[in-house]
C-alpha cells in the first residue's frame, strides 16, 4: 500500500492535465483507506468512512471545477485556470481536501481513529499532492476566500486543541493551524509555502515517531513517559516547542518570514 | 451556456447537496456520490463529441474505472461499518467524540 501511496503522489505532483491530478488523488484516498481500517476496531472503520466520504467528495469537486473550465476556456492545463466560478470551487475542493476550517470536522476523528504510523502518513504524505496542486494554481485561487479560511484555520486550530487531552487530536489541530499558516502565504510568495511545509513535516514526524516508540495515547501517559526514556523524552520536548514556533528553534523560520511578507504586502492585520 | 451544460451543471448540483444532506442511513451518501461521478462521466463523454477531438475519448472510460473502484472501497467500508456498528445509521458513528 505504500507503494501506491508513493505512486498516487508521484502521479499528482508531476501532473499538468487535471486529470492526471485527479487520477493521483484518487490513488492517494484509496490506497490510505486499508491502512487506516486496518485493525478492524470500530473507532477505525468509523474513520475510515468519515475520510473515505470526505476525500472523495473533495476529488469529485475537482474534477468538476477542472471540468467547468475546460467547457469555458477549452484546455485542461493546471496552471491556465481562469474561469471564475471554477477557481473558487477548486480553491473549497482542495481546502476539503486538506482540512482548512470549515472543512476540517472530519481530521481530529480521523486521527484520533487510525494508529500513530498511519496518522502520521496521513497529515504529512496525504498533504502533499493538495500542496503542489495550490503551489501550481497559486495565481489562480480565489484570494479572498483562501485568506479567511486561512486565518481561521489558525485561530481555530489553536483553539479548539486546548481542552484535548488524546495526543492524535492535539496533534490534528496543530496541523489544521499549520495549514492556515501555509496557505495565508500561499498567494503573495508560494516558495515561502513550500518551506513551511517542509519545516512541518519533518517535525511533525519527528513527534509522531517518538510518540509512537514511547507509546503514549493520551496527556497522562506523556507525563510519566520521563520514566522510561528520558533522552526520547527530552528530545521530544524540543520538537513539541519547536513545532510551537519559539523563537530559538526552527519552526520559528516560517512564521518570521510569512509575517515579514505579510507585512511587506501591507497585510498587517492578516499578519496578528 | 446550452442545455446540456445547463443540465450537467444542475445534476452535479443536486447530488452534492445530496451528499452533503444526508440524514439517516450512509447509503444514501454513497449513491449520491455515484451520480456525481455519472453526472462527470456524461460531462467527459460529452467533451470529445462538442471538440471534435477524438484523442481525448479514453477520458471518460479511465474515469469510470476510477470511479467503480471508489463505488466498491465504499461499499466495502459500508460492510465493515455495519458489521461493527450494527447498522449504517449516521447517528452511531460518534466514538470519536472530542
Amino acid at each position: 500500500f505504500t507503494i501506491s501511496l508513493m505512486m498516487g503522489t508521484t502521479i499528482t505532483i508531476s501532473s499538468n492535465h487535471w486529470i492526471m491530478a485527479w487520477t493521483g488523488l484518487e490513488i492517494n484516498t484509496l490506497a490510505i483507506l486499508p491502512m487506516i481500517s486496518k485493525s478492524h476496531h470500530p473507532r477505525a472503520i468509523e474513520a475510515a468512512t468519515k475520510y473515505f466520504l470526505v476525500q472523495a467528495a473533495a476529488s469529485t469537486l475537482v474534477l468538476f471545477s477542472s471540468m467547468t473550465n475546460a467547457w469555458h476556456t477549452g484546455q485542461w492545463d493546471i496552471t491556465q485556470l481562469t474561469h471564475p466560478v471554477s477557481c473558487s470551487i477548486l480553491t473549497a475542493a482542495i481546502s476539503m481536501k486538506l482540512g482548512l476550517v470549515p472543512f476540517h470536522f472530519w481530521f481530529p476523528e480521523v486521527l484520533q481513529g487510525s494508529s500513530m504510523i498511519t496518522g502520521l502518513l496521513l497529515s504529512t504524505a496525504m498533504k502533499f499532492p493538495p500542496i503542489t496542486l495550490l503551489f501550481m494554481t497559486s495565481q489562480s485561487l480565489n484570494t479572498t476566500l483562501l485568506s479567511i479560511m486561512a486565518i481561521l484555520s489558525a485561530a481555530l486550530g489553536g483553539w479548539m486543541g486546548l481542552n484535548q487531552t488524546q495526543i492524535r487530536k492535539i496533534m490534528a489541530f496543530s496541523s489544521i493551524s499549520h495549514l492556515g499558516w501555509m496557505a495565508i502565504i500561499l498567494v503573495y510568495n508560494p516558495k515561502l509555502m513550500l518551506l513551511n511545509f517542509y519545516l512541518y513535516t519533518v517535525m511533525t514526524a519527528t513527534v509522531f515517531l517518538a510518540f509512537n516508540s514511547i507509546k503514549v495515547l493520551k496527556l497522562s501517559t506523556l507525563m510519566t513517559a520521563w520514566a522510561k526514556t528520558p533522552s526520547l523524552t527530552a528530545m521530544l520536548l524540543l520538537a513539541l516547542l519547536s513545532l510551537a514556533g519559539l523563537p530559538p528553534l526552527t519552526g520559528f523560520l516560517p512564521k518570521w518570514l510569512i509575517i515579514q511578507e505579510l507585512t511587506k504586502q501591507d497585510m498587517i492585520v492578516a499578519a496578528m | 451556456m446550452s442545455i446540456l451544460h445547463l443540465s450537467f451543471y444542475s445534476a452535479f448540483t443536486l447530488s452534492s447537496l445530496g451528499l452533503a444532506f444526508h440524514r439517516t442511513h450512509l447509503i444514501s451518501a454513497l449513491l449520491c456520490l455515484e451520480s456525481m461521478m455519472l453526472s462527470m462521466y456524461v460531462a467527459l463523454a460529452m467533451w470529445p463529441i462538442q471538440t471534435h477531438t477524438s484523442s481525448s475519448t479514453i477520458l471518460p472510460i479511465l474515469m469510470l474505472a476510477f470511479s467503480a473502484c471508489e463505488a466498491g472501497t465504499g461499499l466495502a467500508l459500508l460492510v465493515a461499518s455495519t458489521r461493527t456498528h450494527g447498522s449504517d445509521h449516521l447517528h452511531n458513528f460518534n466514538l470519536l467524540q472530542c
